[in-house]
């Protein structure tokens, strides 16, 4: 822990852009409006998976006020290959010749004025023949009809580069890792338990939905778009347009929300190609319903099987899971990886065999959403820990313990654990249930039950990042960074990083904000990797800085540590207040491809570690679940801002609990039914349990700027199977699939009663 | 949203006139909340919207006629002026107590009681409270005005028996000595949410002898329902477990709920019973 | 035949006018005529709050709100709050407090907030749980939204021409 010598590292310092949006004056491409610009709205598939046989434009086109209508036919004269993807370039600008998901953009109606191009894409029709289509996970997996008849991989990211997909499947990635001999661990367990946990598909509904503008002017295009990753909107545009990089320029201001949603390619692709056809600035803002057709998540299918020894000992697990990827790949196949690899839990076992298929499906693309898979296998490796507890006659808590991985000990992968909190995170869980005191049961038609979980996942690697400190002639500071602010308040703490080396108040520092004519690359900023790359980026930036400003200090002839201002250095240098002192650097951490069993001694630069822990009431005439404590606990190593740190534990946990409880976008015959707040319910704050506490545990990561690593993700990794299992305890029954609805809480409990509520 | 035009009448006479001329849909707009919701998804597309907002009484108002005991409430009341008027508090509570959960306080500052009559949106919380209050409505035209009870509005999803060219405007809910009543609004996802089940009860007399009742299923099904028979067993007995599940078994008999998002049929089946036999209990007084 | 009209308003204490064609809503003629980006629409159905202003000193949806109908009638947004360089006391407890993440919720829950301190000055949590509940914040800031209302209630009792607008 950082004793608080330091006045900005373990500072709760106000968030530097707090005066901004308390006045509603923050900048969001929300409300970006350009010169000229023209409004594109979209006209999209009404079935799952259909061939085009045409589409008709023309009454759209004869609408007053329309500018001009577009189809995928117009989008190839401007770009000859119009798919992106960062894994697979599957993904059509518009749709081309085939519609795979309902909602599926077709073509997009140009005017300046939103309503008339809302009303005339309403006056598009088309003709389709329908094909066969398919939803499930499993069926998709196992079955007959495909979603795609050929697959390109992308080649962009490290690692991402040798995928193939499996040709005549729906199988973009199948991810392997192989530890010690399943087989034999089963074959001398004591006991085998298997079982299969769902997950469901939802959605991010960031506030802002999803808006980007582009404009393309003399050889150039400048993206206003609300990314969380604009170095990779740039190499994607550029690829696409066969430009270099240097004539594509991606700005983004604060995003209103992103989650992970506002990730790779979105909208970037059709606005460009739009704003190429009519020489004009064209923005396509979402509205929040048509946000479920953008990206959601994975729903998941997670089939586990553990061998266990009497004693409680896990000596095998096979893990079995099914992403639904949806029509199109996105970021899929990285989580299939990554969740994959962590799949078998936080635990020491011996002999472990996972199997992690990203698959296609007549489904909205799924990408990255915070917790990137971990959260849906965590449910299901947390569930199953607890359900083989109680048969065992184990407490749920030293089961844990008694497997937990420690430091030093391999992974599944074979990377060793290092600074990854998990039995610091597992007992301050449960001291804060009091899990060794008595607990009361309830009376009457009220049942009371209490669970816990533990979680981790791993980072995604290897990323780079690069970071810019500019001191100004009177000393000012600025900060390049390409780490998008969508809340998580990076502004604040890069610079309170930048701030400790260079020894002044980080709210001096000025953060400028993305546009990649001026800020250097960053990977993205996702995954909870921004604290420990970016950070470390900035604070060997500054680090630049500072030693440049000590040779000029000694090639002025002044002592060293004399410590003088730089603006006194400047005016000596060039006789005046002028000059910069530039520190720049980059940052790569260490990282060995796993092999072809998927081990690796550095499969990820540091671990994110999550508990939850829960007490419920369940009234069992009706099944209505009330949380009564929520008890979230993360490893975050030094907590660079406290405050700032404690808002993203709670805010990431509030959204699981939505997760866990009130959202599901449910579809009948390929069609969403839910797509809009009305109908697909994230918490407000009547959705609060009454008692809501986050904390961190007292750890460092060596390898993180000052301690530091990542927050963002940590409190959605246990906080399902928390409350499942807390559910379980209350009234003897385990709940597999989310979400845990009161009524799925209700037929869980006749079923076991013996009284099975009929029809679902 | 495409354009329509708007107009604002100050006479009566001019809206009955705007409302039935020519072929374009037309509609009268109260806060314009729902009306707004429709345009938005593309559900309705007017040619003419008749704003009734500069309408002077009887759709302005809201009072207590001691004499005859009835509270009358204008058309274009809103619910936020429902939720803070103390003659609403004092003689009938469980409006006040239904706009606690109605909607948000952005919406009730703007929905109308008339508009919100009109929609006919079977999940809708104040029209079922209005049936099980015996409350009447009093529609206008150019013909003069028409009593009904409010029963006789509800015709399904979104369909009224309110004529073209006929306007609500006013509501007219006796105060009964000795009755007391409560809605139940049960949600299944979100706490604040669209009902699955909203269940008002209206009693009087006590849990040794139920003089008079009166209870409205809405939500569940497509208009909000009287449950006469879970009613007639209930009416002149006892408050005790066997009359409750009786009256469980009858109100479930009587109507065909319907599944949707927020519960199977046979879920909300259940949840009618409990809440049935809590709020009867919870209003009467243990057996 | 549908054609624009002249309405006359007040909009943060000073009168203006504007021609609104008559399906534009206040969110979009606060937005398009007159740069005002603090009201924003999201959810478009009157869900979220992120839309709202005060019409006639009531919170109202911006996003469901007919501009044409407003005419003669007051509007106030959070760009109305501050006085001269100092922030209105909800705006600095949500500083304070840290109640926002990414901001994109923030006017409309401190609009909400100042006619929930006019209409509750002291507020038990179970009424600003259920007065606020028409304000989502996806970043989930609510533990702190919660806590900046409080600090807010308190110090406007401590204050109470500071909400009347005038300078403390």
């Amino acid at each position: 822990m950082v004793t608080l010598a330091s006045r900005n590292i373990g500072a709760s310092i106000p968030r530097l852009e707090a005066r901004e949006k308390v006045t509603g004056r923050a900048d969001y491409v929300h409300h970006l409006r350009l010169p000229g610009m023209l409004h594109g709205k979209i006209f999209r598939s009404t079935l799952p998976h259909a061939r085009i046989k045409s589409i008709d434009t023309s009454a759209a086109a004869a609408v007053e006020g329309v500018y001009r209508v577009v189809t995928i036919d117009d989008i190839r004269t401007v770009i000859p290959h119009p798919y992106y993807g960062p894994a697979f370039h599957d993904q059509p600008v518009l749709a081309d010749g085939k519609v795979r998901f309902a909602g599926e953009p077709v073509a997009v109606v140009l005017a300046q004025d939103r309503h008339v191009a809302e009303v005339a894409a309403g006056l598009i029709t088309a003709e389709y023949e329908e094909l066969p289509y398919v939803e499930d996970e499993v069926e998709a997996l196992r079955g007959e009809v495909m979603v795609h008849d050929e697959l390109r991989p992308a080649h962009t990211f490290a690692d991402l580069k040798y995928l193939q997909g499996r040709k005549g499947t729906n199988v973009a990635l199948d991810y392997k890792l192989r530890r010690g001999d399943v087989a034999a661990g089963f074959a001398k367990a004591d006991r085998i338990f298997e079982h299969t946990f769902r997950a469901q598909p939802v959605m991010h509904t960031p506030m802002e939905p999803f808006v980007s503008i582009a404009d393309v002017a003399d050889g150039r295009v400048t993206l206003h778009t609300a990314s969380q990753g604009p170095s990779f909107v740039r190499i994607e545009i550029a690829r696409l347009l066969g430009w270099p990089e240097n004539r594509v320029r991606v700005k983004v201001p604060y995003l209103g929300g992103g989650f992970g949603g506002k990730l790779y390619i979105k909208l970037e692709a059709l606005v460009t190609a739009l704003s190429l056809l009519v020489e004009r600035p064209v923005k396509i803002s979402l509205t929040m319903e048509e946000q479920f057709f953008m990206v959601t998540r994975h729903a998941c299918t997670f089939n586990i099987k553990s061998g266990v020894m009497n004693d409680g000992r896990i000596v095998a697990r096979h893990c079995e899971v099914i992403w639904n990827g949806g029509a199109y790949a996105d970021i899929g196949p990285r989580v299939t990886q990554k969740a994959g690899f962590t799949s078998a839990g936080p635990y020491d076992i011996e002999n472990v065999a996972i199997e992690s298929y990203a698959v296609y499906t007549n489904r909205p693309p799924a990408g990255a959403l915070r917790g990137f898979g971990a959260p849906q296998t965590a449910w299901a490796y947390e569930c199953h820990m607890d359900m083989i507890a109680e048969e065992l006659g184990l407490d749920k808590v030293e089961f844990r313990r008694i497997n937990l991985l420690r430091e030093g000990r391999p992974q599944a992968s074979g990377t060793p654990m290092k600074d990854a909190a998990l039995d610091k995170a597992l007992e301050h869980v449960a001291d804060r249930l009091n899990w060794s005191a008595p607990f009361d049961r309830g009376s009457g038609c009220i049942r009371r039950g209490r669970g816990l979980a533990i979680g981790f996942k791993g980072i995604t690697s290897p990323t780079t990042s690069v970071a810019v400190v500019n001191l100004f002639g009177d000393g000012s500071c600025a900060l390049y960074i390409g780490t998008v602010d969508m809340g998580q308040g990076s502004d604040t703490v890069m610079a309170q990083i930048a701030a400790e080396v260079l020894d002044i108040g980080a709210a001096s520092i000025r953060v400028i904000h993305s546009d990649t004519d001026v800020t250097p690359y960053d990977m993205g900023t996702l995954g909870s990797r921004s604290t420990f790359h970016m950070g470390t980026a900035v604070r060997l930036a500054a680090e630049d800085a500072k030693r440049k400003i000590e040779a000029l200090a000694a090639e002025l002839g002044l002592p060293p540590r004399s410590n003088a201002p730089l603006s006194e250095l400047f005016k000596r240098k060039y006789g005046m207040q002028a000059g910069n002192i530039i520190g720049t650097a980059t940052f790569i951490p260490d990282y060995q491809k796993p092999d072809a069993d998927g081990q690796s001694t550095k499969a990820t630069p540091f671990w994110g570690v999550g508990a939850a822990g829960a007490e419920v009431e369940i009234d069992m005439e009706t099944g209505q679940l009330t949380i009564l404590r929520l008890i979230n606990v993360a490893d975050v190593g030094t907590a660079l801002n406290p405050r700032l740190v404690r808002a993203q534990l709670s805010g990431a946990a509030i959204m699981q609990l939505g997760f866990t409880t009130t959202e599901h976008m449910v579809f009948r015959d390929g069609q969403l039914t839910n797509g809009s707040l009305a109908d697909y319910k994230i918490p407000s704050l009547l959705d609060m349990p009454r008692e809501f506490i986050s904390e961190w545990v007292e750890s460092r990561q060596d390898s993180g700027p000052f301690g530091a690593k990542g927050a963002g993700e940590s409190t959605t990794i246990a906080l399902s199977p928390a409350i499942g299992n807390a559910i379980a305890d209350a009234i003897g029954v385990h709940i597999t699939d989310l979400p845990l609805t009161p009524e799925k809480i209700f037929r869980a409990i006749r079923q076991a009663a013996g009284a099975p509520l009929p029809g679902e | 949203m495409r354009s329509f035009d708007l107009i604002e009448p100050r006479k009566l006479d001019d809206i009955f006139d705007l409302l039935t001329d020519g072929e374009e849909p037309v509609r009268p707009m109260g806060g314009g909340t729902a009306l707004m919701l429709m345009m938005k998804a593309n559900l309705f597309a007017p040619a003419r919207l008749v704003s009734l907002r500069h309408l002077g009484p009887p759709f302005v108002g809201l009072s207590f006629d001691p004499e005859s005991s009835v509270m009358r409430i204008g058309a274009l009341t809103t619910f936020s002026q429902l939720e803070h008027s103390a003659d609403i508090a004092a003689h009938l509570p469980v409006v006040t107590q239904t706009m606690r959960t109605l909607a948000n306080v952005r919406v009730r500052n703007v929905a109308s009681v008339g508009g919100n009559l009109a929609h006919a949106d079977p999940h809708l919380d104040l029209p079922p409270v209005w049936l099980a209050l015996d409350a009447d409505v009093m529609l206008v035209s150019r013909n003069g005005e028409r009593i009904v009870p409010v029963e006789e509005i509800f015709a399904g999803y979104y369909e009224t028996t309110i004529a073209d060219g006929e306007l609500v405007a006013e509501l007219r809910v006796p105060v009964k000595a000795g009755w007391r009543s409560t809605y139940v609004k049960i949600t299944t996802r979100a706490a604040h949410d669209w009902p699955a089940l909203g269940l008002t009860i209206s009693v009087s007399g006590g849990p040794a002898r139920i003089d008079d009742l009166r209870l409205v299923l809405s939500a569940a099904l497509d208009r909000p329902t009287r449950l006469r028979e879970a009613e007639a067993v209930l009416r002149e007995r006892a408050l005790d477990d066997d009359v409750l599940r009786e009256a469980g078994d009858a109100a479930v008999a009587e109507v065909d709920i319907e599944s949707d998002s927020r519960g199977s049929s046979a879920y909300k089946q259940e949840l009618l019973r409990v809440h049935l036999r809590r709020g009867l209990v919870s209003l009467l007084g243990a057996a | 035949m549908t054609v624009p009209r002249l309405i006359r308003f007040v909009l943060n204490g000073r009168p203006v006018s504007a021609q609104v064609m008559p399906h534009e809503t206040v969110v979009e003629m606060l937005t398009q005529q007159f740069d005002l980006r603090g009201a924003r629409e999201s959810c478009g159905q009157g869900l979220c709050g992120c839309c709202t202003v005060h019409l006639n000193g009531k919170p109202v949806s911006g996003c469901l709100q007919l501009a044409a109908l407003i005419d003669g009638g007051r509007i106030d947004t959070v760009e109305g709050l501050e006085k001269g360089r100092q922030l209105d006391p909800v705006q600095q407890a949500f500083i304070d407090a840290g109640a926002f993440q990414c901001g994109f919720c923030t006017p409309g829950f401190i609009m909400m907030t100042k006619s929930l301190l006019a209409e509750h000055p002291d507020p038990s949590d179970d009424e600003i749980r259920h007065y606020l509940t028409g304000n989502l914040c996806r970043c989930s800031a609510y533990p702190e939204i919660i806590e900046a209302v409080r600090l807010a209630a308190r110090r406007t009792a401590q204050a109470p021409l500071a909400m009347a607008g005038g300078a403390a």
